[in-house]
């Protein structure tokens, strides 16, 4: 019989255990990423990971926190497929925080309390010191290099008149054109709603997307020169456009190609998929011609029924003949295929399922085109572009479900090599679809994985800054504001509560006492951040933690309003970070993701309050016969 | 080769409370289950020994049907708590507490089971009989005319469940947009008798709890976005609908057990695709717009319907159909084999997209008033969002309690320590006729309603979780805490209010610890100040009967002499 266990957690196990979880990805936080290998001791198998999403994925973590975790950046991974570091580690960070305030007798609905009013101080600095897209693009193609922060400059001149930003905003106007004073409403405490429609632009002006990109690829310089060039492709598409504005995410693909040297990835218009020898010879004959296509987003073949059809059981079929009822039916069935096929003048089907051996080697012989395997985003793509609308049975086809204007070309012949698809062939369309393929390369076959996901993170980074239409000022630059205002608000409270005492009876002790507590709480919340900024530093491999700390609250006390710390700041985090470059002025342009920020922020607190809340975890399915283990106990 | 394996002799336990074994596991479950009770509660993780997902909660309803124990008597308590819990979603909590300590403080009076039980049944009465009096003093009337009471009702329940990390001003709006699912789900003009409508409920991951709202009518979620591309220009309305409850997917899903014999040529695949194809020329024949199916649809079926202009939505599921059959008026229709008689048709007022984050929901309006309501809920995580989930509905089932009853019970804590000194002060005027009534000693009867008692107030301490004290106001008899590290001087200053927010504290006010000896007295009723209002509510009918259902189950534990349990 099982039962259920119940494993207390005196002592706040929990809290302890999300910090060290969070420890395992300290090394792959900031733009250098260090390889890890998870190895299985069991079988032998080794993996070669990068990023904390990876690492989480290859261990498997058993203990309810470490789930809990899992799901979380799983589905963090899943939508923004960047900033899963950011989220443990802050987790980790603010687990610690939260320990440090039971410790210290701060109750638990206290901390949470503040620590919401923490997270509310953090995302209005996001809110108030992100800066438009449009703006920053339009800056750059209009020469103003005399501007050297960009944003951030603009941002740090307004903090340092606090209360006159109206004039800031308005006097920065000429300077830089269409720039929105949004950026300076971080300092003006929300009244100045008024002066960011002055300088709206008329019409939206098209983000400069190479500029952009080059301050979000943090490090995957190489990964994100093919998010960019896939854009340009993008860009060409849209006839008049000569500089590239456009990024369609949903239009991109990756092709792996083990075993050429990683400087031989590219990107190409169309869809690169890889044939057989066989299909090859199809593809060869179909070259330069304008192809008929049918989409089929089941299998192709004879036993496919559909998701949800249940195959009767108790179905006999009786008959004098005893010979090969089934394989005689499923000739038939393809036949007929190939008739509606050839009826239909189809020379390419593409198939989101596998297509069995048997359609293949018929549809070969009447040179039509069986692509397995396709993509859902490519699926939707050429239906739109061809006209075809997909369906699930090819007996389904009909003439209105074929479309036209796609093209075949071989792109390579790689069929040198062993490996067994040895043709890269390119399918386009006539006029532009906007896909694109990206073909990632690398001679080492385990470093595949982390290319690609190199490459979706930064591609993800440019399509969320896209859609967000706001950048944060990036390379530490956020978060110091963060700290700032969090330490400001946390030293606003110990005034306000040792002046209660001052002052004496009117005011409870419990309020005074309570706001003594928020006050720690906001202390120790910008500690994580102070944490989070100097290991990255410390992942530059050019500061040793304590410089980096020292570094980071060096700045923080010299902050005494009135001056551009967070410019000068990051300045000196480049100095660590991109030695190489040449550090003028125009170095300043590393930018964060608004939303993913925030959502990582938000993610990472929210785990620590659950785990924070709880006192015990139950276990189900538990073998009673096993003996008593410490600190379970049998319910 | 068979062999015998010699059985094992069952194994029975005598007087099992007084087994060590037993009471630490009943003591472990009161711990586990006391610690989640109220707003400051503590968070369980569910999750099984390979590492499965896990469930955040401190609900009873999700943690207790994880719970299962070689012990008959765990299973025993956790059985009657969910029955409870299934009829009136409410105070499972309160009712494990109340009946585990129960338990407890009758063994510890050393009273033989036999009179603890006569006792414990009494005092349940005295109770229960109490509260129903028109004048009972922790009870508030819900006053329909107002949404302010209903709100307070919502929010306490809410607020009970701190998985959900809602704030302040979260909390309130859910309670709002429940009370709002509750009134819009009651009919407005019908004749005769009155049946409920339904609110189903939507969730979408990874979006602020502040884009949560109710929609009457329903919203139904949809996979397949391509498939929508017409739903913009429908001219006519209202739109002409029919719904199946049988699987439309082509198979012979109806054939069950039986076997059917076939000649190698019939091809019953095709045959059934030409009956289906047969049933979508008769839907575009009769002008329906929208096809709908609680399972599967032939793709093929699907391609031709909406080539037709037709919006098709298959795997409705078993939980919508009832709603959908109320807003539409349509009759399931569970067989293809017949043609559909026009009175199975449904209509829909309207319908159109909705997109909440990377979720895409159909919505279908009402055509005329409905009592079918959609409550759509937000969250950042899923864990939280399951709990939101849990608690809404828990909410709705509250409120919707309070048609047939309309009181509510005074929460935080009050009504408990309240129904403790009036047990007592009853009990002690009629110890001497009790006494020979139950057949025992008056000391005897006197251990019994002081074990009563205390159970009810030890209910009420278990609210808090942070090491604070419980007092008890000696004229009014409500509950309050103060937290530990108040002097005994100025233990007013470190708080204002009770519990329920009804008893203001003020120097001429006496407040007792509440684990301490305090004279009987008679509880005063309150002046019923209309400035203040009750700031915790809890659920009437479901606290009313949690009492009986922990008093019931403790007296039946109480009762047990032999476990006789078969181990092989």
């Amino acid at each position: 019989m099982l039962g259920t266990k119940v494993l207390s957690q005196r002592r706040h196990i929990g809290l302890q255990k999300l910090s060290a979880l969070a420890g395992i990805t300290h090394s792959s936080l900031g733009p250098n990423k260090m390889y890890k290998f998870i190895q299985d001791d069991i079988n032998g198998e080794s993996a070669l990971v990068c990023s904390c999403f990876r690492i989480f994925e290859n261990l498997e973590l058993c203990c309810a926190v470490g789930q809990l975790v899992y799901d979380t950046i799983q589905a963090h991974q899943k939508v923004y497929y960047t900033g899963s570091g950011c989220l443990l580690f802050l987790a980790g960070a603010w687990s610690r925080a939260a320990l440090e305030c039971l410790q210290r007798g701060i109750s638990i609905s206290q901390i949470i309390t503040a620590m919401s009013e923490g997270m509310d101080i953090c995302l209005n600095v996001c809110r108030k010191c992100s800066m438009s897209i449009e703006d920053l693009g339009v800056a750059q193609s209009e020469g103003c290099t005399a501007l050297p922060g960009l944003g951030i400059q603009v941002s740090s001149q307004a903090s340092s008149h606090q209360k006159g930003t109206k004039e800031t905003g308005q006097r920065t106007v000429p300077t830089i054109g269409h720039r929105r004073i949004k950026l300076s409403r971080h300092f003006c405490e929300g009244k100045s709603e008024n002066v960011s429609t002055v300088s709206q632009p008329a019409q939206p002006k098209r983000p400069d997307i190479a500029h952009i990109a080059e301050g979000l690829s943090h490090g995957s310089v190489s990964a994100m020169n093919l998010v960019v060039k896939a854009s340009y492709v993008q860009s060409k598409c849209n006839q008049q456009d000569n500089i590239c504005s456009t990024f369609d995410i949903s239009k991109v693909v990756t092709c792996l190609l083990p075993g050429l040297p990683e400087e031989c990835a590219c990107v190409l218009p169309g869809c690169i998929v890889l044939l057989s020898d066989e299909q090859a010879s199809v593809a060869h004959s179909l070259k330069e011609q304008h192809l008929k296509v049918a989409l089929i987003t089941g299998e192709l073949s004879y036993s496919y029924r559909h998701l949800g059809f249940s195959r009767p059981a108790g179905i006999q079929y009786v008959s004098y003949q005893s010979a090969l009822i089934n394989s005689s039916k499923e000739e038939e069935w393809v036949v007929r295929l190939v008739a509606i096929l050839l009826n239909l003048e189809v020379n390419l089907i593409l198939v989101g399922g596998i297509a069995s051996e048997k359609v293949i080697q018929h549809c070969c012989r009447h040179h039509i085109l069986v692509v397995e395997k396709v993509k859902s985003s490519v699926f939707k793509t050429f239906a739109t572009v061809t006209g075809a609308v997909p369906v699930a049975y090819a007996t389904q086809l009909s003439k209105q479900c074929v479309g036209t204007g796609l093209k075949v070309v071989i792109w390579r012949d790689l069929s040198s090599r062993e490996t067994k698809p040895s043709t890269a062939v390119n399918i386009l369309t006539s006029g532009n679809s906007g896909l694109v393929t990206v073909i990632l390369t690398s001679s080492v076959h385990g470093k595949l994985q982390a290319l690609e996901d190199q490459f979706w993170a930064c591609a993800y980074r440019l399509h969320h800054a896209l859609q967000d239409r706001a950048l944060l000022p990036g390379a530490g630059v956020t978060e110091i504001l963060c700290i700032e205002h969090l330490q400001k608000q946390a030293k606003h409270y110990a005034k306000h509560c040792t002046q209660m005492n001052g002052d004496a009876v009117q005011h409870s002790r419990a309020g005074a006492a309570a706001d003594h507590c928020k006050g720690v709480v906001l202390e120790l919340l910008a500690d994580g951040l102070i944490d989070y900024i100097s290991t990255v530093m410390v992942n530059t491999g050019k500061f040793s933690k304590v410089k980096a700390r020292t570094v980071v609250n060096q700045h923080l006390h010299d902050y005494n309003g009135h001056v551009g710390i967070a410019a000068k700041f990051s300045q000196l985090f480049l100095e660590g970070e991109e030695e190489d470059r040449n550090r003028d002025a125009t170095a300043v342009k590393i930018y964060d993701n608004l939303g993913v920020k925030q959502e990582a922020w938000r993610k990472s607190l929210d785990v620590v309050f659950l785990v924070l809340q709880t006192d015990a975890e139950v276990i189900t399915g538990i073998d009673q016969n096993t003996g008593p283990q410490d600190d379970l106990m049998l319910l | 080769m068979s062999r015998v394996v010699k059985k094992s002799p069952s194994l029975c336990t005598d007087l099992p409370l007084d087994n060590t074994g037993i009471c630490t596991k009943l003591q472990l479950l009161k711990q586990l289950l006391g610690s989640c009770f109220g707003p400051t509660g503590r968070l369980k993780q569910v999750h099984n020994n390979i590492g499965g997902h896990v469930v955040t909660t401190s609900t009873s309803s999700v943690l207790l049907p994880a719970i299962s124990s070689s012990q008959p008597f765990v299973n025993m308590i956790k059985t009657s708590i969910l029955n409870h819990v299934s009829r009136f979603s409410d105070c499972g909590l309160f009712a494990a507490i109340l009946c585990l300590t129960l338990i407890e403080q009758s063994k510890l009076s050393a009273l033989t089971a036999n009179v603890a039980i006569k006792v414990n049944k009494h005092l349940l009465g005295v109770c229960t009989t109490y509260l129903q009096r028109e004048d009972c003093d922790c009870k508030v009337k819900l006053d329909f005319c107002s949404s302010q009471n209903l709100i307070t009702l919502a929010r306490s329940v809410v607020s009970s469940k701190p998985g959900c990390v809602l704030t302040e001003a979260e909390t309130l709006q859910i309670s709002k947009l429940v009370v709002q699912a509750f009134l819009l789900a009651i009919p407005c003009d019908e004749p005769g008798v009155v049946s409920l409508g339904k609110t189903v409920t939507v969730t979408v991951e990874g979006y602020s709890v502040v884009h949560s709202a109710v929609f009457p009518g329903l919203l139904i979620h949809i996979t397949d976005a391509l498939s929508l591309n017409k739903v913009q220009n429908q001219p006519l309305t209202p739109l002409r609908m029919v719904v199946f409850s049988a699987s439309l997917a082509g198979d012979l899903s109806e054939l069950e057990e039986g076997t059917i014999e076939l000649h190698p040529d019939a091809d019953i695949d095709s045959q059934i695709l030409d009956q289906l194809l047969e049933l979508g020329k008769q839907m575009v024949k009769e002008e329906v717009k929208l096809f709908l199916c609680q399972k599967v649809i032939h793709p093929v079926l699907q391609h031709f319907l909406r080539s037709h202009g037709i919006i098709v939505i298959e795997r409705l599921g078993i939980a919508l159909m009832e709603p959908l059959i109320q807003l539409t008026g349509a009759q399931p229709v569970a067989t293809l084999h017949t043609t559909i008689p026009k009175k199975a048709y449904g209509k829909v007022g309207d319908v159109s997209i909705q997109q909440f984050g990377s979720k895409t929901l159909l919505y279908l309006h009402p055509l005329k008033e409905s009592a079918i309501c959609t409550m759509l809920l937000c969250h950042r995580n899923e864990t939280m969002l399951s709990e939101l989930k849990v608690v809404c509905q828990k909410t709705e089932h509250v409120l919707r309690l309070t048609l047939k009853e309309p009181s509510a019970l005074l929460g935080g804590g009050c009504t408990e320590t309240h129904l403790a000194a009036y047990v007592r002060q009853k009990s002690m005027n009629e110890v001497t006729d009790a006494a020979s009534v139950f057949g025992c000693s008056q000391t005897e009867y006197l251990l019994g309603v002081e074990a009563f008692c205390c159970s009810l107030e030890c209910v009420a301490a278990a609210l808090d979780h942070s090491g604070a004290n419980s007092l008890i106001d000696l004229t009014h008899a409500h509950h309050c805490t103060v937290p530990p590290d108040a002097i005994n001087e100025n233990m007013e200053d470190s708080f204002s209010f009770c519990g329920c927010g009804l008893v203001e504290s003020s120097p001429s006010k006496k407040w007792t610890y509440l684990n301490t000896k305090y004279k009987e007295f008679s509880p005063t009723p309150l002046s019923r100040d209309t400035t203040l209002q009750p700031c915790v509510l809890d659920s009437f009918t479901a606290k009313l009967n949690a009492l009986q259902v922990a008093v019931e189950t403790a007296n039946l534990a109480l009762d047990v002499r032999y476990v006789i349990q078969d181990v092989n």
